[in-house]
């Protein structure tokens, strides 16, 4: 793409928010995180690992940062004064925010990653020649780079438990980057299931591994175009909306807003699909 | 002239470097866009030409998960043994007799897969005999045929189609013989959500791709 291109058709190019242009119909996948109920129980994170087919790295390899949990749990201690073992933590389940405007998409040398019309922001593992720009360019750090080939390492799936590998997911080699699909093949399940009968896909069809396993229901993942659904009534009741950058809880200047849902990142507009609940704290109550 | 020279010679030299690394390098077997992989024996040389063609079954009628489910499936023992108990006629021929000695034995015979696709290929039979053979009533052997080739013609199955990306999307992006109405735009897949407008028509309707066009519906 050459710099004449990009400024005689620029109006082409680059635009504000791409539901504008294409808006989603008849599926937008979206999630949101109650993250008073989140207790930090690492459910969702195994559960993505046995999905997904991830490989466990074990210690040394963790500790070079070089970890493949799609799902992970981010741990924030209270700052009151207190010491550790009496000192509270606040979780949050961090995973790809699947952005609508999503900065790795735009950087991808070869196009491995890009946008479905149903909001998923796609990674295509045998397209992906592992430059890692995207996981430079995500705000979130949520991509993973399989610096090994796990499934000939030692130890990762010992022989028969490579049995257990989910077989409607690719078991990727090394130099391939990956990250959290909104498990996709579900979805793709639930999508076809749905088309058998005539219909689109209902609440409750589809639900990810993460969801599924959170013991304290704090995950909801659902088609936020459908009005009947779980996911779009969340984000409705905290007046978030997709298309903007700041919501009604930010606008509030007391700072004592009754709304609690807001996404990770909103001032930088990578349009995220995730809502969070921000945790009711103990000193608000 | 000398400085030439020198060049010369340097290039030359990482020519041959680089060729003897290639050589070393294990090469991978080679496929090329319209290779259509080794002819494959089977442990028993099945005979389609007897059952699609001669004896006009559906192809559904062995294959009997293509139509509900993503993999078209292998028939078990007992679909062959089913009819086959019953035909005195053929009872004595070498393959049935192979067929019984395994039935006898309690064994499934080791069919070897045909069409096999990579395993970061999703393809839905499912999905496409629904919408071929249940929806637009086509026959039977063309559906199957448009990736299976003229399999009532052959004994032992052999590829026919290249089955490659560049050869599904031929179908999904062109016109051959989807009439589905909009899958998602056609062409420039990559930035069209993200950063460039789908390319449109004149009346700026987004032209859309006759079948599904998405890269994560069928890589997975």
């Amino acid at each position: 793409m050459s710099v004449s291109n990009l400024l005689e058709n620029w109006s082409e190019f680059r635009h504000l928010h791409p539901v504008d242009d294409v808006p989603h119909d008849p599926y937008k996948w979206a999630m949101s995180i109650d993250l008073d109920a989140c207790s930090g129980c690492n459910a969702c994170s195994v559960a993505c690992y046995a999905e997904n087919n991830l490989p466990v790295v074990g210690k040394e390899k963790y500790a070079h940062g070089q970890a493949m949990h799609w799902m992970r749990i981010e741990r924030y201690w209270d700052e009151d004064g207190r010491e550790f073992p009496d000192q509270g933590a606040q979780f949050l389940p961090m995973m790809c925010q699947q952005c609508e405007a999503a900065p790795c998409e735009t950087v991808c040398p070869v196009g491995a990653t890009n946008h479905t019309p149903d909001g998923i922001n796609s990674q295509i593992y045998n397209r992906c020649i592992g430059s890692r720009y995207c996981s430079a360019n995500c705000p979130f750090k949520v991509r993973y780079f399989n610096w090994y080939d796990y499934p000939t390492t030692d130890n990762v799936w010992p022989a028969e438990m490579n049995q257990q590998l989910n077989p409607d997911v690719t078991v990727r080699g090394k130099g391939v980057m990956e990250k959290c699909t909104f498990c996709i093949q579900r979805v793709t399940v639930a999508k076809n299931n749905a088309k058998n009968e005539g219909r689109i896909v209902h609440d409750g069809d589809v639900q990810t591994a993460c969801q599924q396993a959170c013991p304290t229901s704090a995950i909801s993942f659902g088609n936020l175009v459908d009005k009947e659904s779980k996911v779009y009534k969340q984000w409705k009741a905290q007046q978030v909306e997709l298309d903007k950058d700041a919501q009604a809880k930010d606008k509030n200047e007391e700072g004592r807003s009754e709304l609690r849902g807001y996404r990770i990142f909103e001032e930088l507009r990578p349009y995220p699909s995730v809502m969070y609940l921000e945790r009711v704290r103990e000193s608000a109550v | 002239m000398h400085r030439f020279l020198r060049l010369s010679v340097l290039l030359m030299g990482l020519f041959a470097a680089a060729s003897t690394f290639a050589v070393d390098a294990q090469t991978p077997a080679l496929t090329t866009e319209d290779d259509l992989g080794p002819a494959i024996e089977q442990p028993i040389e099945f005979p389609h030409v007897r059952h699609a063609k001669d004896m006009q079954i559906n192809c559904m009628y062995c294959h009997t998960y293509a139509r509900r489910s993503a993999v078209a499936g292998i028939p078990p023992l007992q679909k062959c043994i089913g009819c086959h108990q019953y035909i005195e006629s053929v009872k004595d021929k070498p393959r049935i007799k192979t067929l019984f000695e395994y039935w006898d034995a309690k064994k499934a015979i080791p069919w070897k897969k045909v069409h096999d696709l990579p395993d970061f290929v999703r393809f839905n039979h499912e999905r496409h005999i629904k919408r071929f053979y249940f929806q637009q009533n086509r026959p039977v052997q063309e559906v199957c045929g448009y990736c299976h080739g003229d399999v009532k013609e052959m004994t032992v199955a052999r590829r026919s189609k290249l089955l490659s990306m560049g050869w599904c999307v031929s179908c999904h992006q062109k016109e051959h013989p989807v009439s589905a109405e909009g899958g998602t735009p056609v062409g420039n897949q990559v930035p069209w959500y993200s950063m460039k407008k789908p390319p449109a028509d004149a009346s700026g309707k987004v032209i859309k791709a006759k079948g599904p066009n998405d890269c994560s519906v069928c890589h997975k």
